[in-house]
């Protein structure tokens, strides 16, 4: 009973971090209808920006949050403003084009850091690290349970944003009808620069946390894209509510196949989760959600 | 108020508008007849910036329509409430209501323009926060038409707004129309409905593939052999 509930905690905290990185390829998915394949290299640079200012200037990696969020909204912002909406003008040229272009802003990034930190694996060391605490026999882990943290109120802060202003009302409306958000004054190009800056922001956020538990490497990405991208789909496609669900599906599906098959089967039972979810959900779990 | 002129539309090598003019003044209610396939939504949506003409212009109020991108057309006073209701289905009956009331202007009033849409759509006070997609097709195309008034345009264009609706509700949307015209808001209807619309409107003008064929008042229509053989089955 005890390994049960203790590979429960690990799993939901686990999930946290993934509905994180989930939400932020939502929201993407959603407004532009294209999978950012980018995006766990989006969450990489973001890493690599929290280990420079750690090792560097001694910053705590928490800390680091208030410069890693901002620099990847901006880097969000810069590509889908240079990168995908030109794409977009061109009529002959279909949606899949501008996944290629992430495709290839993902190898790109990806070379850049190797360039400049090498291939070496780096990893931030700090008190908490690999501190726990005890609650009935189980332990939490200070460092998942701190992100666990900052992750409800990141998404709290995303929802209120979503729904009660009016930029975020106007997201949710080009994502369910551009033209007619056209229509009511909404520049549907300005919205979509805005929303893969604040889906950057949000994976940056997820690899900040996750970096004192974790190492770093430049291909740490893609692992991480396929990761989003199985969220995504469990949550069903553009659905906020379904990614948050998608995270904690797989955070408990990787938790409890390390625990009962074993440490090497992790990433196995999370896809076949996702291939389970495929053939009998199809659509995944928007359809419990309807938002 | 609104005056088109000369439109040539295209959609790639198929050519949909032909030299299409017409004219609407203030205070009025003008109607754009025409079958299926006809060019009438595509006419709209060029007044709106959504679709470029080749050849001819669009100007309302003195400003050239066709030279502004689409989401700048509606600060200056000019809704389209288009084809289908396009509606935000999984947003509540509030926020699409809200979403309509972006421009500066029009976000400065909006609490009094929500309990004056309210009060005359009080079915959708009932609904308030039922998301759009549950409602039933009337219930719809009156958040369609409230969502467009939410604006405060002087020139609110409607597409089709009796299509695949109950008789019942049919007569009520049409009332709606001509309350909305009282109120001082200027109207260009788009119909395939004729008996309704004919009766309602100051002028008229029928499109038929593409080109505009015949113009006159909804009484000369009425009277018009054309009209009646084509459009009325008499």
């Amino acid at each position: 009973m005890e390994v049960f509930l203790q590979t429960l905690v690990a799993g939901v905290l686990k999930g946290g971090l993934y509905a994180l990185i989930g939400l932020g390829m939502t929201l993407i998915m959603g407004v532009m209808g294209i999978i950012n394949l980018a995006h766990g290299q989006f969450m990489m640079v973001a890493m690599y920006i929290t280990y420079a200012l750690f090792h560097f200037f001694g910053l705590d990696p928490y800390t680091t949050l208030i410069i890693s969020m901002p620099s990847l909204f901006l880097l969000g912002v810069l590509i889908q403003k240079y990168l995908l909406n030109p794409l977009m003008k061109v009529e002959s040229i279909l949606p899949e084009n501008q996944v290629l272009m992430t495709v290839g802003i993902a190898m790109v990034l990806t070379e850049i850091a190797r360039f400049i930190f090498s291939s070496n694996y780096l990893s931030v060391r700090t008190s908490y690290s690999s501190s726990a605490f005890y609650v009935g026999g189980i332990s939490f882990s200070v460092a998942l349970t701190v992100a666990f943290g900052f992750t409800c109120f990141l998404t709290i802060s995303l929802f209120w944003f979503l729904i009660k202003t009016d930029l975020g009302r106007s997201i949710r409306a080009v994502s369910q009808d551009s033209e007619a958000a056209e229509l009511m004054g909404i520049d549907s190009g300005r919205i979509k620069v805005i929303t893969m800056g604040i889906g950057a922001g949000l994976v940056a956020a997820a690899g900040t946390l996750l970096l004192p538990i974790y190492y770093l490497f430049p291909d740490i990405g893609g692992p991480f894209t396929r990761k989003a991208f199985i969220i995504t789909i469990l949550g069903g496609l553009g659905s906020t509510v379904g990614a948050i669900f998608g995270g904690l599906t797989l955070g408990l599906a990787e938790s409890f196949g390390a625990t009962y098959i074993g440490m090497d089967f992790e990433d196995l039972v999370g896809l076949v989760i996702f291939l389970l979810v495929l053939l009998f959900i199809p659509g995944g779990f928007r359809r419990f959600t309807k938002v | 108020m609104l005056k088109v002129e000369g439109l040539n539309v295209s959609y790639g090598d198929l050519q949909v508008l032909w030299d299409v003019s017409f004219e609407v003044k203030e205070g009025e209610i003008v109607v754009l007849l025409g079958a299926n396939g006809a060019g009438k939504s595509t006419t709209l949506k060029t007044v709106s910036s959504l679709v470029k003409p080749t050849v001819g212009s669009v100007e309302f109020l003195g400003v050239r329509l066709d030279r502004i991108p689409s989401h700048e057309v509606i600060n200056y006073g000019l809704a389209h409430v288009p084809e289908g209701r396009r509606l935000f289905p999984d947003m509540t009956v509030e926020e699409n209501l809200i979403v309509g009331s972006l421009t500066r202007e029009a976000k400065s009033k909006r609490k009094k323009t929500l309990e004056w849409l309210y009060d005359i759509f009080p079915r959708l006070r009932e609904r308030i926060k039922q998301p759009t997609g549950t409602l039933s097709g009337g219930e719809q195309q009156m958040v369609a038409i409230a969502r467009g008034l939410m604006s405060l345009p002087k020139l609110i264009m409607f597409d089709e707004p009796s299509l695949g609706l109950a008789p019942i509700m049919v007569t009520e949307i049409f009332k709606v129309v001509e309350m909305v015209n009282r109120e001082g808001v200027t109207v260009l209807l788009v119909e395939q409905n004729v008996h309704h619309t004919l009766a309602m409107c100051d002028r008229a003008y029928v499109l038929e593939n593409g080109r505009i064929t015949l113009s006159g008042t909804g009484e000369e229509f009425l009277n018009n052999d054309h009209i009646k053989e084509a459009y009325l089955g008499i």
